[in-house]
Order: C-alpha cells, then sequence, then structure tokens
C-alpha cells in the first residue's frame, strides 16, 4: 500500500533523532553526518534498525543537508550520499523509507542571496537521487521559509512522483527563524497540495500545543507532529532534553487526540521515545480532525482569513489611467511601487493589488518583479492581477504565501488557462460575472456565471472556498437602474458558501463628489453581505466606512482601532482645515538655511512656495545645491556629521519631491548614473546614502539594488548608454566581485567611469579593483560625477 | 537561546555608530534615534548560542592552527592563536537580533534615511548589549572552573580569516538553533549577527583587554581610530 492511502487509513509513526544518535555514536560538532553513509555504513544502519525494533513505520534516511551547497568541499556528491542513505535505510526493514531533506543553509532572495531558481534545482537533485534510489517519499523538514519551502514542494512534483510531506520549525513565540507563523504555514502547504504538513524540531511537546492547534485547525492535509524530547539543557557538557519517553508518549496521546496523523521525534528522541509513543498512541481512534472551510490568503508571514469580517484590497498599484505610474513601470522603478505598497498599507489596506499591465513592457517579468520587491517591503498578501495567464503563471509562481488571482471569468477559454494555474499552487481566485455575452443585466444572470464559475473550477478541484466571486458594478450615471442589481446580486451569490468582493469606484464615474457615492455604495455592499472590495485606501472617506462597519460589526473589538483613528476627529472638512494652515513662508529666501537646519517639512512647504514665481533648474541651482554645498563643506570640516548631513538631504528630498509633483522632468537632467551593491554583498545603507545626495544634486540614479551580478551592471550600463557607474562593496570578501564587474564592464565595451566606494575600500582598493575613482564618501562622489559630467564644483 | 532578558540601548553609543561626535546632537535627531531605539528593542528578536571546547593545537598545510576537540573546527593565523595563547578551552559564540530587524532597516530606507541609519546604529548596539549577556554566561561557566575569559574574538579580526564563520557556525548548529546562516560570500543573515571566540584564561580575574586596535585589520584606514576613539570592539 502506497504511503498516500496508508495514513488515509491510519496513523503512521515515524522514527526519531538521527543527529542524537550519531553524536552519541562521535561525530563531532559542525561534522557532516551524511559522510557516515559512506565511512561509518554500519552505524548508520544500526540506528535505523533500532527505530524499526521501536516501532517506527517510517525510518528517514540520514540525508538532512545533502545538498550542493552544504556539501562543497566534503568529497562526496548529493548523489552518492544520497544513494547510500537511502538504501541505508531501506535494509533496515522499514515498512517505508522518506527522503530526508532539510533547509538548504542559505536564505534566500530578499532576505538573503539564494534565488529561488538556484534553490529549485538544488532541491531537484536531491529529489531525483532519492527516488532513484528508491525512497517511498519525501520529508522537508526544520524549514523557516515558506518560499524556499515553495521551491522544494515544486521540484519534488515537477520531478518526482514522491509524496511529499513537509515540516516546518517554530520557535517559542509560534513563528520561524524569518517570520512564518503556524497559519500561513497551513494556509500556503495545504494550497500547493503537500501530502501531509506539520511541525518539528525546537521545542518539546509540551510547548508545541498552540501551533498543533492552529496546524489542525486551518491545514486541508493530515497533520505530522515530530517534537524534540522536551527542552534543552546542558549537564557536564552534554546536551540532554528534560522530558522521559512516558512523558513524551503521553503528551503525544493528547496531540494524536486532537487529530494529527503522522507521529514521531525529533532532538533527543531515542528509540525508547519512539516506543513508547507507539504503545501509547496507537490504540486512540483515528478520526481525521472536523474543519470549517475557510477562505484565507496570506504572504509569508501573515495570513488574512475573509471569515473573520471585512477586507480592503487596495487598488493603487494599477497603471490604468495613473499617468506617474506608468512612467516608473516603463523605468524599471519598481522602488516606486513599493512605497505605494507601503503607504497603503500604512492608511489600513489588508491585501494589496497589483497589476503591471502595459502593453509596451514584459508584463510577466514585471508583475513578477514587483510582487518580489513588494513582499520585500510588505508583509500584506497580494492580489496579482493581470488578463494574461502567463503574467499570471510567473507571479503566482514566485510568490511567497497563498496570493489571490485577480481575475477568471465566467468564459471557458479564461477558466480553463485560470483555474489550472490556481489549482497547482493553491491561489485564490476572483471570479468575474460576465462571460461572452458581456455582464448581464440582472442578479439573476451574474448568480448564474457565479455558479458555473464554481462548478468548473470544482473539477479542477479548486474548493469554493477558494473561489471569491466579483458581481461587479455598473456606473450610475450610464445605468443608474442596474445598480441595484449587484447589491441583489451578493446577496443571491452568498447562498452559494462564496466569498464576495467588488470594485465599487466605478459607480460614481462622471459624477462629481465620487468618493462619497463610493463610500455609500461600498457601505450598502457591506450590508448585503460584501466580504472585501477592491478600493483607494488612501481615500478618507472610503476608509470611515470601512473602519465604522467594522465597529458596527462586531469585528473591531472594543472599537479599538476606529478610536485609533478617529479619536481627534471633528466634522470640520479636514482638507480645508490642511489648507487654512499657516504656511510659513511664501516664496521667501530662506530655504537655504532650512535645508541647512534639516527641516523637511519646511523645506517642502518654501519649495511650494518658491515654486510659484521660479522654475525647477533655479531652485534646484540656487537654493538645493548651494545649502548641500555648506553642509557637505561642514562635514567634511567635522563640523557636523553624517546624521545631519542626511537630514539636509532628506530635507532637499522633499523640497525635490515636489517638483516633481509638479512637473513632468525627472530631476535636472545632469546625467544619469548607475548604482549597484556587487554580487555577493547585501549591504545597501552606504550606496542609498550616495544615492540620495546625488539624486539631491540632480541627478539620475538607476538603482539596481544589492547583490547584482556584473552582467546585470554591463546591461543597464550598456543600454542607458551610462557615463557613469557606482559600484559598493562592504567586505573584504566581496571587493573581488568589484573587480570581476569591473572586467566585464571594460570586456562589453563599456566606456563609462566607474567611482568605487564602501567600508572596506581605499584607494589602494580602488586601484587593485581597476576603478577609475575611489568615492570615500557621499559627497566626494557627487564631487566625482561632477567631474565625470562636466558640472562645475 | 532566546532571549528573554530586556535590553537597555545606549544612547550616546548609538549616536556614535551613526557617526556623531562630541556632545549633543540637535533635538530632532536625538527624538529619531530616540524612537528607534524602542522601535528595534520591539521588533527584535535576539537569539544566541554557545558552546565549550577543549582547545588543542593543530596542523594544516604545514602551519600550526587552532582545533577544537570534538568539533570540526579548525582557526589558521597568529591572532588567534595568540588569543587563546595558553587558554585550555574557549568558547564559540554566535548572537543574532533576527530577520526581522534587517527587514526594518531596508524598509525605512525607502521612506526616510535619517530613520534608518538610526536603526542601524541601534541594531549594532543592541547586537554588542547582546554579546555581552552571552559573554556573562561563558564567564560563569569559565568561573566554575577557576578560569576567567579574554575578549570576543571574531572571524575577520586580525588575520583569522572571514572563512572561518563556515565551521564556526557549523559547530555551533547555528542555522538550526539560532537561524544564522552563511552567502557564498561569509556574510551572515541576518545581517544583524556576531560570532566570537572567547578563551578561558588561569587567571580568575578578566584580564584587562588588549586595545581591540591593536590586533585590527582596518586599523590603518579606521576613521574612528584616526578621531581617537574606537569602535568599540575590544
Amino acid at each position: 500500500m502506497d504511503v498516500i492511502d496508508r495514513i488515509k487509513r491510519g496513523r503512521l509513526f515515524f522514527d526519531g533523532a538521527m543527529g542524537t544518535m550519531l553524536q552519541s555514536a562521535g561525530l563531532e560538532a559542525g561534522g557532516l553526518p551524511e559522510v557516515y553513509n559512506i565511512e561509518h555504513p554500519d552505524i548508520v544502519l544500526d540506528i535505523h534498525k533500532k527505530y524499526v525494533e521501536a516501532g517506527a513505520d517510517v525510518i528517514t534516511t540520514n540525508t538532512f543537508q545533502a545538498n550542493a551547497l552544504k556539501l562543497k568541499g566534503c568529497g562526496y556528491s548529493p548523489g552518492e550520499l544520497i544513494s547510500a542513505g537511502v538504501r541505508l535505510a531501506k535494509e533496515s526493514g522499514a515498512e517505508y523509507t522518506a527522503l530526508d531533506i532539510g533547509p538548504l543553509g542559505q536564505l534566500m532572495a530578499p532576505m538573503g542571496t539564494l534565488s529561488f531558481d538556484e534553490a529549485y534545482e538544488l532541491f531537484k537533485e536531491q529529489l531525483i537521487a532519492g527516488e532513484k534510489a528508491g525512497a517511498d517519499l519525501v520529508l522537508f523538514e526544520t524549514m523557516s521559509d515558506l518560499l524556499e519551502v515553495k521551491a522544494a514542494v515544486l521540484a519534488a512534483r515537477e520531478n518526482t512522483k514522491l509524496p511529499v510531506f513537509v515540516t516546518m520549525t517554530f520557535q517559542e513565540d509560534g513563528r520561524t527563524f524569518v517570520g512564518c507563523d503556524p497559519v500561513s504555514a497551513a494556509v500556503t502547504l495545504s494550497g500547493l497540495r503537500v501530502d501531509a504538513l506539520g511541525v518539528n524540531c525546537s521545542l518539546g511537546p509540551k510547548q508545541l500545543m498552540p501551533v498543533i492547534d492552529k496546524l489542525i485547525k486551518y491545514s486541508r492535509v493530515p497533520v505530522m507532529v515530530q517534537p524534540n524530547a522536551g527542552l534543552p539543557s546542558i549537564r557536564n557538557g552534554e546536551t540532554t532534553y528534560d522530558i522521559t519517553p512516558d512523558e513524551f508518549a503521553g503528551f503525544m496521546t493528547e496531540i494524536a487526540e486532537k487529530g494529527a496523523a503522522v507521529l514521531g521525534g525529533c532532538c533527543g528522541t531515542t528509540p525508547e521515545f519512539i516506543k513508547k509513543t507507539k504503545a501509547a498512541a496507537r490504540n486512540i481512534p483515528f478520526i481525521k480532525p472536523k474543519r470549517e472551510p475557510v477562505t484565507a490568503v496570506c504572504s509569508g508571514t501573515e495570513t488574512v482569513i475573509f471569515d473573520c469580517g471585512v477586507t480592503i484590497i487596495g487598488e493603487r498599484i494599477n497603471p490604468t489611467g495613473k499617468k506617474k505610474l506608468k512612467e516608473r513601470l516603463r523605468a524599471k522603478d519598481f522602488g516606486y511601487l513599493v512605497g505605494e505598497a507601503l503607504s497603503q498599507k500604512e492608511a489600513g489596506a489588508d491585501v494589496l493589488d497589483v497589476n503591471c499591465g502595459l502593453p509596451e513592457i514584459d508584463e510577466a517579468a514585471a508583475l513578477t518583479r514587483a510582487a518580489r520587491e513588494i513582499q520585500a517591503a510588505v508583509n500584506l498578501p497580494l492580489q496579482l492581477d493581470s488578463s494574461d495567464s502567463a503574467a499570471i503563471e510567473s507571479a503566482v509562481r514566485a510568490y511567497n504565501g497563498k496570493p489571490i488571482i485577480n481575475s477568471v471569468n465566467g468564459k471557458a477559454e479564461s477558466m480553463d488557462a485560470i483555474f489550472p494555474i490556481a489549482a497547482k499552487y493553491g491561489a485564490v481566485v476572483v471570479g468575474l460575472c460576465l462571460d461572452e455575452n458581456g455582464i448581464p443585466e440582472t442578479a439573476e444572470g451574474r448568480l448564474k456565471i457565479a455558479k458555473r464559475i464554481i462548478s468548473r473550477a470544482a473539477e479542477f478541484g479548486i474548493p469554493k472556498e477558494d473561489i471569491i466571486i466579483d458581481c461587479l458594478v455598473l456606473t450610475a450615471s450610464a445605468q443608474q437602474e442596474l445598480v441595484i442589481e449587484t447589491i441583489k446580486a451578493i446577496r443571491m451569490v452568498k447562498e452559494l458558501g462564496v466569498k464576495t468582493v467588488l470594485g465599487v469606484s466605478n459607480v460614481s464615474f462622471g459624477l462629481p463628489a465620487r468618493p462619497v457615492l463610493n463610500s455609500v455604495f461600498l457601505a450598502a455592499g457591506f450590508g448585503a453581505g460584501l466580504d472585501s472590495a477592491i478600493v483607494n485606501p488612501m481615500s478618507p472617506e472610503i476608509m470611515r466606512t470601512f473602519r465604522a462597519f467594522k465597529v458596527l460589526n462586531n469585528q473591531d473589538r472594543d472599537a479599538a482601532d476606529y478610536i485609533a483613528n478617529y479619536a481627534g476627529y471633528t466634522s470640520e472638512n479636514p482638507a480645508a482645515a490642511a489648507a487654512a494652515a499657516p504656511h510659513g513662508g511664501s516664496g521667501s529666501g530662506d530655504l537655504k538655511s532650512v535645508i541647512i537646519d534639516g527641516r523637511r517639512e519646511l523645506a517642502r512647504e518654501l519649495t511650494i512656495g518658491l515654486l510659484k514665481e521660479n522654475d525647477p533648474i533655479t531652485i534646484i541651482n540656487e537654493y538645493f545645491i548651494p545649502a548641500l554645498d555648506v553642509v557637505g563643506d561642514r562635514y567634511e570640516k567635522g563640523e557636523v556629521f553624517l546624521p545631519q548631513l542626511i537630514q539636509s538631504a532628506e530635507a532637499v528630498k522633499s523640497g525635490f519631491n515636489v517638483l516633481k509633483e509638479n512637473s513632468s522632468s525627472e530631476g535636472a537632467g545632469k546625467g544619469k548614473i548607475i548604482l549597484a551593491t556587487v554580487r555577493g554583498d547585501i549591504h545597501d545603507i552606504g550606496k542609498n546614502i550616495v544615492k540620495m545626495l546625488l539624486e539631491n544634486y540632480g541627478y539620475e540614479v538607476l538603482d539596481l539594488g544589492k547583490d547584482v551580478p556584473a552582467e546585470e551592471i554591463v546591461g543597464a550600463a550598456l543600454e542607458n548608454d551610462i557615463k557613469l557607474v557606482g559600484l559598493s562593496a562592504l567586505m573584504t570578501t566581496t571587493v573581488k566581485s568589484m573587480k570581476d564587474t569591473i572586467t566585464a564592464l571594460k570586456a562589453a565595451g563599456c566606456r563609462a567611469k566607474v567611482v568605487v566606494g564602501g567600508a572596506v575600500l581605499n584607494e589602494e582598493y580602488a586601484d587593485f579593483v581597476g576603478a577609475d575613482y575611489y568615492g570615500k564618501d557621499a559627497g566626494m562622489t557627487v564631487k566625482i560625477a561632477n567631474e565625470v559630467f562636466g558640472h562645475l564644483n | 537561546m532566546n532571549g528573554n532578558t530586556e535590553i537597555k540601548l545606549d544612547k550616546s553609543e548609538v549616536l556614535r555608530y551613526m557617526g556623531h561626535k562630541g556632545r549633543n546632537a540637535s533635538p530632532s535627531i536625538e527624538s529619531v534615534v530616540e524612537e528607534c531605539m524602542e522601535e528595534i528593542v520591539k521588533i527584535s528578536r535576539y537569539r544566541y548560542v554557545y558552546k565549550i571546547f577543549d582547545v588543542k593545537i593543530g596542523f594544516y598545510k604545514g602551519e600550526s592552527c587552532i582545533e577544537l576537540e570534538g568539533a570540526n573546527v579548525r582557526l589558521t593565523g597568529n591572532d588567534i592563536y595568540e588569543h587563546l595563547r595558553g587558554c585550555k578551552k574557549c568558547a564559540l559564540m554566535a548572537a543574532t537580533l533576527g530577520i526581522e530587524v534587517d527587514s526594518a532597516i531596508r524598509v525605512a530606507q525607502s521612506s526616510d534615511m535619517l530613520k534608518a541609519l538610526a536603526l542601524d546604529a541601534c541594531a549594532a548596539d543592541m547586537i554588542e548589549k547582546v554579546c555581552d549577556i552571552a559573554e556573562s554566561e561563558i564567564r560563569l561557566k569559565a568561573e566554575a572552573e577557576n578560569c576567567g575569559i579574554n575578549f570576543r574574538f571574531s572571524p575577520g579580526y586580525g588575520d583569522l580569516p572571514m572563512s572561518a564563520q563556515k565551521s564556526v557556525l557549523g559547530a555551533l548548529d547555528a542555522g538550526r538553533k539560532i537561524g544564522l546562516t552563511l552567502t557564498d560570500t561569509s556574510l551572515m543573515i541576518p545581517g544583524k549577527s556576531v560570532t566570537a571566540i572567547v578563551g578561558f584564561t588561569r587567571e580568575y580575574k578578566r584580564p584587562k583587554p588588549k586595545s581591540g586596535c591593536e590586533i585590527c585589520s582596518m586599523r590603518d584606514r579606521c576613521k574612528l581610530r584616526k578621531a581617537g576613539t574606537t569602535c568599540g570592539r575590544n
């Protein structure tokens, strides 16, 4: 019987700690346990046999870190150690052999430097070797990062037929090392349709109870639990754990009663623990836990559950009708999108819609990159929005967590394109109530399409709770009599047991005071049972309606959020109040000293004033730059220090933002400069300070970010005909990447000058790497830029 | 190993890490710093791990080096040799503030560079304080064996190469125990992390530490040193 059938019928018992056993057999700290598969096979086999004798149904191979990264320099390949490991596990007489795979040992981007594709390839190599050697399933264990798990699960699904079990490791505060919580783990891994999911290591069974409860509540697949033998303590230099096999078995019985289907042990659980556990838990009736279907979406660290009340989906990251966003998307300025994401989060959005649809750009690449960059800064779940299924698939694949796909509709071709993606990656899908014949006028017509979408989804194995129906809004100024059909449709669709969403802004098109109509319509929608709305969270009216409803709905307990936001509320129009506030000085010549003092709000106001009578170039040349020169000079003399320099730079930046808001030109056209932290290095605060100062002086900076490969820098330099490239590195170990990058630039025939900077650099290193200039600080780099571009210093 | 002790940051230290010299910063800078001190303490999930080993002398590529009994660790160079001279035992330690701090610093950079600089400086102060906690536990272990301890010596100091990080983290099982990982280029992630080697000395009393500058590879170009101060690592 294969293991998947087996866990449907009864509880499955895994083995215990391999590491603990090997250490007591003489493995040194930091040594590679996997090498024992070849050098001391008898020891490994003996451990496996002891667990078989203790009653383990599944033996886990001794291959936890047998990946190409960890094995570098050990003399063995993953394939060699894995086939030896699987062979030993099978030889032990185990009923099933689980190929054991742990984390790769490096963090994935954006936290670390390992890419999704690199991670995928590393897992793939292990998986293929394990299946070939005869493993019956794979266990990914001790995982922390959901994105790494996703790469692992996809590598397993796309390259082998192995059933996939996953356990993650949560700390005392209920989160993994990278911040993942059990709900997000259960929601995402259930979506990816793993065969079992759960928790292992770090804590004893007692401390893991709250985590286990959440996993059982939110998992749609069998739950697996492998705790440590209690909490560790050091006695006479040896690590020991604080509970006995009998106590462990007692807790495991309790865990079995909660509904866990797969039990085993981790650090410190010797065969005795497994034996006692099996003896105690085998007679607990095997009952699948009853699960409430919930609609949940998440990022790598936060989950939004639609069943808990109304949800606001921020609509601002969509280029339709937004000139500035279009321009920034074309310029690949993803930092701008991140800024939009952050401000919507701050305004109270729960989920963010991301759309990068512009005819002249590669939408798949843009949407994927946008999702990745936004996820690096904002922990809200995302709604990936495109009419191009290739863009959807690319972005959903790279997404960390369980996203929403926006959208599918009642047309057969739309459903056939999108549902396979939603099913494979486990996404929630927005279904629009329209088809070949457009939007039905009546609520009944829209209900019919909703039913069609739900039943077609079911054919792909997508449950109702992963569908959110959009009943669609018509414009009151054009089809006034049909507006109320939407509200009727929401009521009817809710009867089907699915969640609903609505983009409300269309209703007010062509009418004055749009926020008033939008928010009243939103309230009517909520009243009819609407679960979520795609709206502009920067609109005070919308957010007031939303927060008010959350109070009336008993969702905002004790009105805490409402009070926090509106405690100082007066009925006066806030916009008018702001406009009436004194402006400090219109056109006052004091901007220079305000910048020198680093007062950014005042700098903004004064720039607004000056702009009435001056053009942007004058303001830059007669106020910004002279002020910065003064501060730079004082900094050089040691009269002011870095914090003050940055304060002044921030003041200029806020002034610059005023100029940008009021003119279409970017910067002062002084020249375009590339900045990047080189491959292998992830420090970028210094580079970003340089960037700010260069922008302050009117240069346009193409910021390629950190850990940037040489090819990308060369490509960008050639494509943009760049005259100056700035490279940053902080560590001696990454200075070599700097040299490689400069060599590559020259080999490609790029004639750009190169300036280098960073903590370890000096003149000597700058010569060594072949740079034209050494920028010892941000001020110096500005002077170098002025020289390269022929501007007077 | 998960930190529970409440840590108090030192404002003057934070300002120094930010590059501020002299006595008082402006009130506006001070208030940013105070806000950031609170935030870093709140968001960091600090953790540390250490382990005590017997020190022995081994040979590697024809040169003598330091080896640790029962661990797959080889420490090369004169400076670590000097650091552990006469020590029968030493502790390896690793500490981190967790990935949330990296993330907060990154996010701040997109909106407010002064805040980013302040957060970064607060984190630098905080990780030193976490190391102090680990070190005080190590000192108790040393005292129980009638030993004192010397100071925290990290890979990258003097001629101990950064590449020693891999074996130090391996011997501590730091990936699994505290979530501390290494890139191909030997950078630790989370970024605000420290590893160190602390020797058990025969003197029960703590010896006066040698100035960190004397053994620092940055000594010839260190801006702090030129200005007559130190980065605090000693």
